[in-house]
């Protein structure tokens, strides 16, 4: 397509240069890209599954146009950590049984890093409202409240670590 | 899904001014947090031939308070009202419409020029912004406007907005203490759901009097909508139990429902009743 | 090896055991960490070069005849590598039978694969597209001519089965029926000193997996079709191989990890659609359903409308029980007999009802269709019986719990089939238990009313006994000591491979970390049969736990040998084999391993477990064995409703459930806390609306699940009687943790307003309505 533009996308702290169409939404492009740690569940902004943290903050990212990323730091699930070296979201995720098919773990925890950044020691009515536009079917939401608040007070100013 | 048009990145205002005004008309559109708009593309019921994205332009997002106003740039976030000590002062209303915004993400795009732009009659800050006599600045490439956000709206999805122009500013005065504003968002779902009934409220009251009354209506009619007629019953006089019955009844009779797959014409009208009522009388019970 | 199941003897309540290592203990899962660090992969995150993209082209009419379908200018469009039609596909239809059947015939229910003539519900597939890229395939969409022709359609089960309504296929709508006749209910009524009659209705309801049905297929060196693909059977390379007319050896079906599937992966999704694409262009195609095609594309919950008769004696004696159920089976047949037969034995709930009169008939319309979900019938009739036992305690004037107190099953006792349960039966525990936890009422005052509400349920695990189900599984022992499961079992986010591991650690004494999965490839992994019907744990744990146990009895065997002592005198654990009472005597798992690998001793086993095989049943009285075995539970919820607005919240939910051993308590109290959401949604918000056949909530906008600010923490109570067939004594949990909740809603909801809504979902508006009418009673009698 004639109205392609090569542009470069910084995920994770690494450097992609590569063209996409005006039409492209981010999500499209960071898969395209290898990035399927970002996962595709409704590409209408209503299931959060999608979400990544752009310059910090949590955005669907298929409701962004990829152009419109370039210049602004991308952070995917991957690029907060690894099994060897897990976010203290992640950790708590696993530890806890707050994943269970896993497939709106991703959003999830972008959306909680997202809050985190955001709030020091978030109260619970804080932690629900941050996490409504992800959905999850499996987990009723229990654990993963309880993975969030932990690495809320734990993280807090003047909290244990 | 597949959609073919142009994509303009500007970083300052006067360019996006510019490319809005070399448009075909209705064919450019203005991009901010594509909340809406980027759905809309997707499912073919927008076409245009060009967008322009205001993303890069830090100076239409801003918050400030100035000369007894509250003001804001017309790129300011959702997330950015809930961040503000200013919003949460002088616009709890606005506040309430913010927290539940649709979810995390849609907050930390969406902007308020967006959400009054986007037309829809359920978007939820424009009643607690038409409660506080908002006013909007509507700006192109030829000058700039004021208008009060209470005449925007035209009709179902039509308003007085330019395809040249954008909202570039909304600003109100800062309310005569004392008095109180709130809104509620009656919805299917408590997290992230398009609005059934939505009502916002605002009493200035002095010496027992209330002195200002607005009481505004979404998703009850084809445009968000003042309930004037609610509010005459209530201005300038005491308020008691029965007068604000009175003004919940009222603002019922004069909201235009629809029936849809959420909620019939005939519950949306009983909830404006319900929660008109309901609004005012904590407003009124804070303030005596 | 096999070994046959066979209904253990009644059971009392057992001690709790203090000798496991591994089961019973909350340990990370195996397949956690992937998850919460992105690194897992779904069947939609692969991709191969040369890779085509595929997209469905559906009808927009409910009934139609398709008299027109032009592909020449899609096909002509530059990037379109193929357009499949049903001209293209003249002989061929999709089998959409019970999947994972061996040798068993088949019901006659296959269908068009792509359209031919008839279009029977809206959204039915027209045609496939595959082009390079998906833009394309898009465009393509665009360019096939497409020309309907309305034909009448009906759109309701009850005026379906009205003289003159249209039919939908065949002869006459009734697709199938089913009949409990037990006892003598004209006697049993006869006996009551009071006759409660009461209708409940449920709704369509959508799965709403977070991943949407998605698979990559391709034709290999051998000309066999591979499909890695998201489902919850890979057994459906039988149905594949039937579809397109290759021997079942040529397909094979490679699951991943799946993001979720609650029943709605269990029939056949992209699969026949890849298989075909991939054989006429010879590359690989990709199909990913968008969250719309999900939504209008599968089949969905059957909504019943359930009729209940009710005889008491004033004491509170269940003498007679008749149900009358309709459900409304869609467009198409797939396993509508079969919910319909769950729903029937699921009819009188966990209540001793020796007079029973069940009436049952699944009906096409043109919406549709239905099939299997998380319940599967189960709870639908669950919706029914618990709302009227709730009912009839209220005219009794009897405490809603003391009614239920006077008439629950106990081991030994027969369900409604006439069949004696052999397992424990804990309701009353459960429901004790979870209603104390329910605390002190919150309080509240006008215009918010406090209500609270418990229902109980039957729900069974393991699949149908005349299917004579079997699982296979593979258990063996690297030189080094670790441990490699093979087993084709599906995991779709419960926990089902990890529960295999914890459990072979168990057998063998070694840690979760020493063992690996390898799952769900048809090639490769002997067939464990389907993840549903709550019987993955159940046959798919009793198989591997038998392939371990072979294992660890020729360990052991040998050495018992190197330390002298009888084979009942070694123990595994820790990695270590030692002889139990002089634990010094002992030998690293490893070095065992060793030694038994240098003297050619089998250090791997094949197992087949089988579930009880019995025939079908009388079809004239309905009587005889259906399930192997039943899960007992309740859940308990509280809710504040907001009588002015009807607005519902729901303040305490609790489930507490006999799962019969838990092998990982953490994993059960997910799916308690899961069925939560799920039954909440049920009960409250989730309604899928076809107008004239056409669905009118396409998205998650308006299709609502509950989100994290509309549920309350969930609170799990896990009873544990280790009376079931499963591995260590379990049972199940994956069903029942749905089923009692959207009852036990809105028995909450009954109970805060004092008026029942019999339609799910219960939306403000419906409670508003409700209470409107109530108030314009003109007489209140004690009724209210």
């Amino acid at each position: 397509m004639s109205r392609e533009k090569t542009i470069v996308l910084e995920v994770n702290g690494r450097r992609h240069r590569a063209a996409f169409p005006p039409h492209r939404t981010l999500l499209e492009a960071l898969r395209e890209l290898g990035h399927v740690d970002v996962k595709c569940g409704c590409e209408k902004g209503d299931c959060g599954a999608c979400a990544v943290l752009l310059d910090g903050e949590a955005v669907d990212s298929c409701l962004t146009l990829a152009w419109t990323a370039e210049g602004r730091a991308i952070t995917t699930i991957a690029g907060l950590g690894g099994a060897t070296s897990p976010h203290p979201l992640q950790e708590a995720f696993a530890r806890l049984g707050a994943a269970q098919c896993g497939y709106c773990t991703p959003g999830l925890i972008i959306a909680s890093e997202s809050l985190l950044r955001k709030t020091n020691n978030p109260d619970d009515d804080a932690i629900r409202l941050a996490l409504s536009g992800n959905l999850c079917r499996c987990t009723g939401y229990t654990k993963v409240f309880e993975a969030v608040r932990e690495v809320a007070r734990g993280r807090a100013v003047g909290g244990t670590q | 899904m597949y959609a073919e048009f142009d994509l303009e990145t500007p970083e300052r205002l006067e360019d996006a001014l510019a490319v809005l005004a070399n448009g075909d008309g209705a064919a450019v559109l203005p991009l901010a947090g594509g909340t809406n708009l980027v759905v809309d593309l997707r499912a073919g019921r927008i076409a245009p031939n060009r967008l322009v994205s205001l993303g890069r332009i830090d100076a239409l997002r801003w918050i400030r308070r100035t000369d007894g106003r509250i003001a804001l740039g017309g790129r300011t976030t959702i997330s950015d009202l809930l961040r503000s000590a200013e919003i949460a002062q002088y616009a709890p209303a606005l506040v309430d419409a913010a927290r539940v915004f649709g979810g995390q993400m849609v907050r930390n795009a969406a902007t308020v020029a967006g959400n009054i732009a986007c037309g829809s009659p359920a978007a939820d800050l424009v009643p607690p912004l038409l409660c506080l006599d908002a006013d909007v600045v509507l700006t192109s490439a030829a000058g700039a406007r004021t208008v009060p956000l209470a005449a925007y709206f035209t009709g179902y999805k039509t308003d007085l907005r330019r395809p040249d122009e954008l909202i570039s500013e909304i600003s109100w005065p800062i309310p005569a203490a004392p008095s109180a504003n709130q809104f509620y968002k009656l919805a299917r779902r408590k997290g992230d759901a398009i609005t059934v009934t939505g009502v916002a409220i605002s009493i200035s009251v002095t010496n027992g009097v209330c002195t200002t009354a607005r009481i505004a209506l979404g998703a009850v009619s084809p445009a968000a909508m003042r309930a004037r007629g609610a509010e005459a019953l209530l201005e300038g006089h005491a308020l008691t139990p029965a007068l604000i019955e009175e003004a919940g009844r009222r603002a019922a009779e004069e909201c235009r429902p629809i029936d849809d797959i959420r909620a019939s014409a005939d519950y949306r009208r009983h909830t404006v009743h319900v929660l008109t009522r309901r609004l005012i009388n904590e407003a009124w019970a804070r303030l005596a | 090896m096999t070994a046959i199941a066979e209904l253990p003897p009644a059971v009392p309540p057992a001690a709790p055991n203090v000798n496991w290592r591994q089961i019973g203990r909350p340990l990370e899962r195996t397949d956690s960490m992937g998850k919460a660090v992105g690194a897992t992969r779904y069947a939609g995150d692969y991709t191969m070069a040369n890779m085509l993209h595929v997209k469905v082209l559906r009808s927009t009419m409910a009934s139609a005849t398709l008299r027109r379908l032009d592909a020449s200018k899609a096909r002509a469009l530059p990037g379109v590598a193929c357009v499949l039609t049903a001209a293209e596909l003249p002989d061929r239809l999709a089998p959409t039978d019970i999947p994972g059947q061996t040798g068993q015939e088949r019901q006659k229910t296959d269908q068009q694969i792509l359209v031919r003539e008839r279009v029977r519900y809206f959204g039915e597939p027209l045609a496939l597209i595959a082009a390079e890229t998906r833009d394309i395939a898009e465009q393509a969409m665009a360019l096939i001519e497409v020309e309907l022709a309305p034909l009448a359609g009906v759109y309701d089960p009850v005026e379906a089965l009205k003289p003159g309504a249209p039919i939908v296929q065949g002869e006459n709508n009734v697709v199938a029926a089913q009949k409990i006749r037990k006892g003598d209910v004209a006697k049993g009524f006869a006996e009551a000193d009071l006759v409660v009659e009461n209708t409940f209705r449920t709704q369509f309801i959508e799965h709403a997996f977070l991943e949407p049905e998605v698979g990559l297929a391709w034709v290999d060196e051998n000309g066999v079709i591979n499909i890695r693909v998201s489902t919850q059977v890979i057994e459906h390379f039988r149905y594949v191989a039937d579809s397109l007319g290759v021997p079942h050896n040529r397909v094979r079906i490679i699951g991943a990890m799946v993001g979720g599937g609650f029943g709605g992966k269990e029939d056949v999704t992209v699969e026949i659609y890849l298989a075909l694409l991939a054989r006429a262009t010879g590359r690989p195609v990709r199909l990913e359903y968008t969250r719309e095609d999900s939504l209008v594309g599968h089949g969905k919950r059957h909504p019943f409308v359930m009729t209940y008769r009710t005889g008491v004696t004033k004491d509170g004696r269940i003498t007679a029980i008749e149900a009358k159920f309709i459900a409304d089976a869609g467009a198409y047949v797939f396993l509508s007999p079969y919910v319909l037969l769950y729903a029937a034995v699921a009819a009188p709930g966990p209540y001793r009802v020796d007079n029973l009169f069940v009436d049952g008939q699944a009906v096409a319309t043109n919406n549709m269709y239905t099939s299997a979900f998380r319940g599967f019938g189960g709870a639908q009739a669950c919706i029914a019986y618990e709302q009227q036992m709730d009912e009839v305690a209220k005219a009794l004037g009897m405490d809603r719990l003391e009614f239920r107190r006077r008439n629950y099953l106990r081991t030994g006792d027969k369900i409604s089939t006439d069949v004696p349960i052999r397992s424990a039966v804990w309701t009353d525990r459960c429901v004790e238990q979870a209603w104390a936890a329910l605390g002190e009422p919150t309080k509240a005052s006008d215009p918010v009313r406090i209500g609270r509400g418990i229902a109980a349920y039957q729900q069974s695990y393991g699949r149908i006994t005349w299917l004579h189900d079997t699982s296979e599984g593979w258990v063996g022992v690297e030189v080094d000591g670790t441990v490699i499961v093979r087993s084709g079992v599906t995991d779709i986010g419960a926990g089902q491979t990890s529960a295999l591991a914890q459990i072979v650690a168990e057998v063998l004494g070694v840690t979760l970390a020493d063992v690996a999965v390898y799952n769900s490839d048809s090639a490769v992994t002997p067939l464990a049969g389907t993840t549903t019907a709550t019987r993955a744990l159940y046959m798919t744990g009793n198989a591997i736990k038998l392939a371990a146990e072979a294992v660890r009895g020729r360990l052991v065997e040998r050495a018992a040998r190197q330390f002298s002592v009888a084979p009942d005198q070694v123990d595994m654990a820790a990695s270590r084999v030692f002889v139990a009472d002089h634990p010094e005597t002992a030998m690293t798992f490893a070095d065992l391993v060793k030694l038994c690998a240098a003297e050619g001793i089998h250090r791997s086993e094949l197992a087949m477990f089988r579930a009880p095989f019995t025939d079908r049943l009388d079809p004239e009285t309905g009587l005889g064995q259906v399930h192997p075995d039943y899960v007992y539970g309740a859940h308990a919820i509280e809710v504040a409703v907001d009588t002015e607005t009807g607005e519902i919240t729901v303040l305490k939910s609790i489930g507490a459930h006999d799962v019969g051993q838990a092998i990982n308590p953490a994993a059960v109290e997910g799916q308690i806390e899961g069925g939560a959401a799920q039954g909440q949604g049920y009960a409250l918000s989730e309604e899928m609306i076809y107008h004239e056949g056409r669905l009118m909530t396409p998205s998650f906008s308006e299709y609502l699940i509950p989100t994290a600010m509309d549920m309350p923490p969930v609170r799990s109570i896990i009873l544990e009687s280790r009376s079931g067939l499963g591995p260590f004594g379990a049972k199940g949990i994956g069903e029942p943790a749905l089923t009692p909740v959207a009852p036990a809603i809105a028995n909450a909801v009954a109970d805060a307003i004092g008026v029942r809504i019999a339609d799910l979902p219960i939306t403000p508006e419906k409670v508003v309505n409700a209470l409107r009418q109530l108030a314009s009673r003109p007489l209140l009698s004690a009724e209210s």
